[in-house]
């Protein structure tokens, strides 16, 4: 019975087209990076490094690989069966959650083992070409992919079991996945080095990050180490934080797996209006904006669209905006203020380059959730339909929505401004970088949003649409990250910094001197590079509502 | 069964007017040579089984799809040329609602006023009318995604109300309704109809299309079979009629019967119902032979209390229609003569 719920997970899996093409593409991409690198006058070089470097860069690719592909397929696994009504059936069945939750995960196990198996041919061809070891290297590296895999589809069906929307379950799986493996450098990439407890807690959170884990397998230093020599097992740290987060969250989904996950009583449509005087007050102090007042009707000067978009989302509300905002404001006032006290001694610099890291992962991460559903959701929700039979034009619609993903985007970058600020005021040399650095983020925010609605546009389900568009970005804000980790070997400084030029990222580093990369000239590569990109999205965009609006 | 249909405000004028209707994908027919007229004020139940030709009907009328040839016009204007003008003309309720999350259904009317153009006092006056017409505002507050499946059906029909439209396209408006439910749906679009508001209306209840409908049209593989009143449809479906005798007491049934058969066709169906006291039997013969029946009964000392003729059920209309079809050589005929109301 066992097998049977992951035969069935995994033919589904397996069945599609675009999976084949996936899996195909990647062992053709790993091929590939071996044989570029592959000696080709007959010499081999006793030290190995030629094959450390690609071995390098592979053990990256597929720990991107993974942590990008992977988790779509558990977060959306338990709640798209429950909202399909296939998860009441299996449970009725006497299956129990814990053979559900099994099959369930083992079949995701074996899609990331097909995936793993896939790149042995590549990694054989690294061993082959010497300087590698089989238990020193290449086991290690895979046992931390199987890790990674583990963790992370534990934790999609964690979140899956929570979801009531399947996009939502694959933008919290993404935030997770983004704050797990990458945010948790953050801390100790400032305050390694330092004593105290901010140090200690980042020492700790990078016990938590996958990439810290590679980077000292494969011997490139420690994230940012600036010269210090680290010699912490990260290896172990982080196989004891995987197994425990694996062990925690599997227990806590199979709890999840009973009756209780269908007992939702229909909403009710509380409205503040109709509460006392008190409840109203306290309401409005703490959401500043009450999601449940009754709404007034929307004026003949706005574009309908918009403002249904705005109502039609429970994250991108006013009310969350006000408190995003008021974080990022309070945390780059704080932060250049920390600068200015002399509390930290970061640098003018760093503190630019923390605001900016800050803002693109924001930007990035809250972008596609805004923007990738604009078209999939109408048409997953038959809304499409209707508003074809209303008199407004393709064009309003599409500006409306757009318009409904600039408004939030434009409050993010605003609210962060305040700490630009007080920055030029320090450094008044700073003027034109801060000035730079604004219209890079401002791009990059357009970019985000229209490239993330143009594929999204090309799904008929909101889930696709968001999971294919934080691919895209990501592969477009990660990747180029990848090359620039391998700078100076395996990669010279002109390719990593024409890699780089199609980077956002890494165009506001450079832009303010961010140590690594501040000795790449990206802008107006990256400029021409977004420019171009977001026109030609839009362009897809608009062919595309084009396309599935005319008359048949 | 006719008594629910709204009478008064049918008038002469047509409203809906469809020729030679053609729409072809590839080699594939949706819709052959349909050509039908509905005058204002009437609600048409368009019938068939899936894949008719029922929903490429309804989309080519409100824009959504383009006919291969032929002309669909609602009050003079061409539903294909001046699709724009058409929106503002007609109402269409799929059978999906087409919900939003996150959105209660007094945001939900209002943004599709302001779609229309609606200004907002107007708006929110037109809003209230509409929720008290179809009776949804009490759930004014609920959000759309969590209401039952009848209510969204009302909040659907209120929808399109809003712009107040000359014709309403409702697809499948009563599929998936509780009883209940059914039944106030079917006095919602008695009451439009009752307001000069043209309906078209697909259904896959008949009985429902029988109680509201002025006319019927039955399609099958693209083609309209049958057009006109269900008494037309039914005269037509059956050119012989069935008649059933109640009597006072269960013991003359069989004597009935043998008076029935001796002056009939021979060999014509004569069913002995003794369990309702009932004979009831299908002939041919016209009105003058069916009194002489009568006298014969009452002659031979038959103590009748009914004599009726049986109205012939839109399900056997509709299954003497769509099961020849089924094979080749089906015969395209409308019945009447002519798809004029």
């Amino acid at each position: 019975m066992l097998s049977a719920i992951t035969r069935r997970e995994l033919t589904t899996l397996l069945r599609r087209r675009r999976m084949m093409v996936l899996v195909f593409g990647l062992v053709t991409l790993f091929g590939l990076l071996v044989v570029i690198r592959w000696p080709s006058d007959g010499r081999v070089a006793l030290t190995g490094v030629r094959s450390q470097q690609v071995f390098q860069l592979f053990g990256y690719g597929l720990l991107a690989t993974l942590l990008l592909l992977l988790p779509v397929f558990p977060a959306t696994s338990i709640v798209r069966e429950k909202k399909r009504g296939t998860l009441a059936l299996l449970l009725n069945t006497p299956l129990g959650p814990w053979r559900i939750f099994t099959g369930k995960l083992l079949a995701i196990l074996a899609l990331a083992g097909i995936v793993l198996v896939m790149s042995l041919p590549a990694a054989s061809a690294c061993y082959a070409m010497g300087g590698l070891s089989l238990y020193g290297d290449l086991w290690k590296v895979y046992l931390l992919l199987m890790l990674v895999a583990l963790q992370y589809s534990v934790l999609a069906l964690l979140v899956s079991s929570y979801a009531q929307t399947i996009d939502a379950a694959v933008r919290v799986t993404y935030g997770l996945v983004l704050g797990l493996s990458v945010m948790t450098l953050g801390p100790h990439y400032f305050f390694q080095g330092t004593k105290g407890s901010l140090a200690d807690l980042g020492e700790l959170l990078r016990g938590l990050s996958p990439f810290a884990a590679l980077m000292s397998l494969t011997g490139a230093g420690d994230f940012g180490s600036q010269g210090l020599v680290n010699r912490t097992d990260l290896l172990g740290r982080f196989a004891i934080c995987s197994l425990l987060i694996a062990v925690v969250g599997s227990v806590w989904t199979i709890s999840r797996l009973n009756h209780r996950i269908f007992d939702l009583s229909r909403s009710a449509g509380a409205i503040s209006d109709d509460q006392t005087r008190s409840i109203q007050w306290i309401r409005r102090m703490f959401f500043l904006v009450d999601p449940q007042r009754r709404s007034k009707g929307i004026s003949s000067f706005i574009n309908p669209v918009m403002v249904k978009e705005f109502r039609c989302r429970r994250f991108g509300r006013l009310h969350w905006l006000l408190r995003l905002v008021a974080v990022c404001a309070v945390l780059s006032l704080g932060l250049t203020y920390a600068t200015t006290a002399g509390t930290l001694d970061w640098g003018v610099e760093t503190i630019g380059g923390i605001m900016v890291v800050m803002q693109v992962a924001l930007v990035v991460l809250i972008t596609p959730s805004l923007s990738a559903g604009l078209i999939s959701a109408e048409r997953e929700g038959r809304g499409w339909q209707l508003l074809q039979t209303t008199p407004l034009s393709i064009a309003r619609v599409i500006w409306g929505k757009l318009l409904s993903v600039i408004l939030p985007l434009m409050l993010i970058l605003c609210a962060t401004l305040p700490g630009y600020l007080v920055m030029v005021y320090i450094e008044p040399g700073m003027s034109l970088q801060v000035q730079r650095v604004v219209i890079c983020l401002v791009l990059t925010a357009i970019f985000a949003m229209v490239l993330s609605a143009a594929v999204g546009s090309l799904f008929a389900r909101t889930a696709a649409a968001t999971a294919g568009a934080y691919g895209v970005l990501l592969a477009i804000c990660g990747l180029p990250l990848l090359v620039w980790m391998g700078r100076d070997a395996p990669f010279g400084h002109d390719t990593v910094e024409a890699v780089l030029c199609f980077n956002p990222i890494a165009a506001a580093l450079s832009v303010i001197r961010m140590p690594g990369f501040q000795h790449y000239v990206l802008i107006p590569a990256n400029w021409w590079f977004l420019g171009i990109g977001s026109l030609i999205s839009l362009l897809v965009l608009l062919w595309q509502t084009y396309r599935i609006s005319r008359p048949q | 069964m006719t008594a629910d249909r709204p009478s008064g405000s049918v008038s002469d004028t047509p409203v809906l007017v469809l020729e030679h209707l053609t729409k072809q994908y590839g080699a594939f027919t949706a819709l052959d040579d349909l050509t039908l007229t509905l005058n204002a004020g009437q609600i048409l139940g368009l019938i068939g089984p899936n894949g008719a030709g029922k929903t490429t009907t309804i989309k080519i009328l409100v824009g959504l799809i383009r006919p291969t040839s032929g002309t669909a016009m609602i009050a003079g204007v061409d539903c294909v040329r001046d699709s724009q003008k058409i929106k503002r003309m007609v109402g269409y309720m799929p059978d999906t609602f087409g919900s939003y999350d996150n959105m209660r259904v007094r945001e939900y009317l209002d943004f599709f006023g302001a779609a229309f153009g609606i200004a907002p006092r107007l708006r929110a006056k037109r809003i209230d009318e509409v929720m008290q017409l179809t009776g949804t505002t009490y759930m004014r507050d609920r959000f759309v995604e969590s209401l039952s499946h009848g209510m969204q059906q009302r909040v659907g029909l209120s929808r399109i109300l809003l712009h107040d439209p000359k014709v309403l396209i409702l697809d499948e408006p009563v599929n998936g309704l509780d009883p209940q439910a059914r039944i106030e749906m079917r006095d919602l679009l008695i009451q439009l109809a009752a307001q000069g508001k043209t309906l078209l209306v697909t259904s896959h209840i008949l009985p429902e299309l029988t109680r509201i409908c002025h006319r019927v049209a039955i399609m099958t593989h693209g083609k309209l079979r049958a057009f006109g009143t269900v008494e037309e449809i039914g005269r037509q479906v059956s050119q012989q009629r069935t008649i059933e005798s109640h009597l006072v007491s269960a013991d003359q049934v069989t004597a009935a019967a043998n008076i029935i058969r001796q002056s009939i066709e021979p060999g014509a169906d004569v069913v002995e119902v003794a369990a309702e006291a009932t004979v009831r039997f299908r002939t041919a013969r016209s009105e003058s032979d069916l009194g002489d029946v009568l006298t014969r009964l009452i002659q031979g000392g038959i103590r009748i209390t009914q004599f009726r003729e049986v109205q012939t059920d839109l399900e056997e209309a509709f299954m003497s229609f769509a099961r020849p079809k089924e094979g080749a050589g089906a015969k395209p005929a409308v019945v009447g003569g002519a798809a004029h109301a």
